[in-house]
C-alpha cells in the first residue's frame, strides 16, 4: 500500500479525532456547519419525502381501495364517538375553568400547537430523531416540545432550518422528561435509551406502590414539555426496592409518526418560576 | 475514481436513508444505507475512495442527527478504509461475496462506535446484540441488491438497446 494513502488516512482520523474533542470540551456543537448542512439537506429531505408520498397516495388512492368502505364505516363510527368524548372534556374543562375562577388559581390556558408533518427519519441506527417541514419562519424553537394525537413524541433539537427542525424523540437514549405517575401522584424522570423502544421510569421513591398499567404524564417541571401530557404507561416492574426497575411502555407508536405537533409556547421550569 | 462519482453515491446513499428511515423511526428494524453507500464505494474504487466516501458519508450523517459531529466520520472512514484494503487483497467480486463483505463491515462500524460512545460517555454502553445482528442482516441484503443490479442494469439496458435496434432493423428490411 503507498506510503501517501496512509498518510492521507492518519490525517483524516486526526481531524476527527480533534473534531470530537473540541465538541466534547465546549460541550456544543459546530453550528454553522451544521445548520449550513442540515438546512441544505432538509430541502431535499422535503422533495424526497414528497416523492415517496405521491408514490404512496398512487398506490393507496387507486390500487389498494378494496378496504376503503369498510374503513369508511368505521372511521365515521369513530367520530361519532369521538363527538361524544370531546363533549365531555368540554364538559369537565367548564367545571374545571369555574374551580379555578372560585379558588382564585392561574387559569390553565390550552397550549398553542402547530401541525408538522415528518419528512426524514433518523439519518444513523444510533439516532432516533425525525426532521419536520417547519423551522423558524414558522415560529419552530430548539426545545420546544412536540407531541401527538396520543402523547408526547420529543422536542426540537439544535437550531431549527428555515423550514425545517429536528425532533429528538423521547426513547431516544439521550432524551428525558419530568414526570408524574397519576395515580400514586410521585415525581420521578422518564428517560429513553432501551434497546425496545421502552421508556425507564427513574429517580422515584421506593416506597412508592406502583401498578402495572398506571399512566405516567408529564409534570412540567423541565421547561419542555407542557404538564399533563400522557407519556405512556407502567409496563413491568422488576426488583425491589432501590433496584427497582420500572418500564415504560411509550402512548405514541414511535414506528408511525407522520404528523406532529408542535408545542409553541414555552413555559418556564418549575425551576425557573 | 472520480470524486463527484463517489460524492453522488454518498449523496444518494444519504438521502436513501432518511427516506427510508422515515417508515421504520422507532422500529426494531435498524439499517445504515450509507454504510452500505461507502462499502460500495471501497470495493468499486478502493481504499482511497471507500476512505473518502467515508468521510464524507459519516459527517454528514453526524450533522443531521444532531449529535458530536465526527464520531460517525471516523468510524465511517476507518470502515472505508478496511473495506477497500480487504477488497484489494481478496477476490470479491460476486454480489453474494460483497453482501458477505457489507455484513462485516457493519459488524466493524458497530464496534468502532460502541468503542466511540464509551470513551466519550466514559461508560461501557453494552452490546447490543439483537440490534446489531439485525442491522447486519439488512444491510447485507441491501448491499447484495445494490451491487447485483449495479452488475446487471448496464448489461439489461445494453440488450435492450440491441434488441430495439434489432427490431428496427427488421422492419427496414
Amino acid at each position: 500500500m503507498r506510503r501517501r494513502t496512509l498518510t492521507l488516512l492518519v490525517v483524516i482520523c486526526l481531524g476527527h479525532v480533534m473534531l470530537i474533542s473540541a465538541q466534547v470540551q465546549s460541550k456544543s456543537g459546530v453550528p454553522v456547519i451544521e445548520d449550513v448542512a442540515f438546512g441544505t439537506l432538509a430541502r431535499v429531505q422535503g422533495l424526497a419525502a414528497g416523492m415517496a408520498d405521491a408514490v404512496s397516495s398512487v398506490w393507496h388512492g387507486y390500487f389498494a381501495l378494496h378496504g376503503a368502505a369498510r374503513d369508511n364505516a368505521a372511521l365515521r363510527q369513530r367520530v361519532v364517538e369521538l363527538e361524544g368524548e370531546l363533549q365531555a372534556e368540554r364538559a369537565k374543562s367548564s367545571r374545571t375553568g369555574s374551580l379555578e375562577e372560585a379558588l382564585n388559581l392561574q387559569k390553565s390556558l390550552a397550549a398553542r400547537t402547530l401541525a408538522a408533518r415528518v419528512i426524514a427519519g433518523n439519518p444513523s441506527p444510533g439516532a432516533l430523531t425525525v426532521t419536520i417541514d417547519r423551522g423558524s419562519d414558522d415560529g419552530v424553537e430548539a426545545n420546544m416540545a412536540v407531541i401527538a394525537g396520543r402523547g408526547v413524541v420529543g422536542r426540537v433539537i439544535g437550531r431549527p432550518a428555515a423550514h425545517a427542525a429536528l425532533v429528538q424523540l423521547l426513547i431516544d437514549r439521550s432524551a428525558a422528561a419530568a414526570a408524574l405517575l397519576e395515580k400514586s401522584n410521585s415525581a420521578g424522570i422518564v428517560a429513553g435509551g432501551d434497546p425496545g423502544g421502552r421508556l425507564r421510569l427513574e429517580l422515584v421513591s421506593p416506597l412508592v406502590k406502583i401498578d402495572l398499567g398506571e399512566r405516567v404524564l408529564t409534570t412540567g417541571q423541565d421547561g419542555i414539555f407542557p404538564q399533563g401530557f400522557l407519556i405512556g404507561s407502567v409496563e413491568s416492574i422488576d426488583g425491589v426496592g432501590k433496584d427497582r426497575e420500572i418500564s415504560i411502555r411509550p402512548s405514541v407508536d414511535f414506528t408511525h409518526i407522520e404528523v406532529v405537533l408542535v408545542v409553541l409556547d414555552r413555559r418556564p421550569s418549575g425551576h425557573e418560576q | 475514481m472520480r470524486l463527484t462519482t463517489v460524492l453522488a453515491a454518498v449523496l444518494i446513499a444519504v438521502v436513501l436513508q432518511v427516506t427510508f428511515a422515515r417508515y421504520t423511526v422507532g422500529g426494531r428494524w435498524a439499517f445504515d444505507l450509507v454504510l452500505v453507500g461507502v462499502v460500495y464505494v471501497a470495493l468499486r474504487w478502493e481504499a482511497v475512495a471507500g476512505m473518502v466516501a467515508g468521510t464524507v458519508g459519516g459527517l454528514l450523517q453526524d450533522m443531521l442527527s444532531g449529535g458530536i459531529i465526527g464520531v460517525g466520520g471516523l468510524a465511517k472512514t476507518l470502515t472505508g478504509f478496511a473495506t477497500g484494503v480487504v477488497g484489494t487483497q481478496f477476490v470479491v467480486a460476486k454480489p453474494h461475496a460483497r453482501a458477505i463483505i457489507v455484513g462485516g463491515a457493519t459488524i466493524f462500524h458497530r464496534l468502532i462506535m460502541l468503542v466511540l460512545q464509551g470513551l466519550i460517555d466514559q461508560k461501557w454502553p453494552g452490546l447490543p446484540w439483537t440490534a446489531m445482528l439485525g442491522e447486519t442482516a439488512i444491510n447485507s441484503v441491501c448491499g447484495f441488491l445494490a451491487f447485483h443490479l449495479s452488475d446487471a442494469l448496464p448489461g439489461a439496458m445494453g440488450r435492450g438497446r440491441m434488441s430495439r435496434r434489432g427490431s428496427l432493423g427488421r422492419r427496414q428490411w
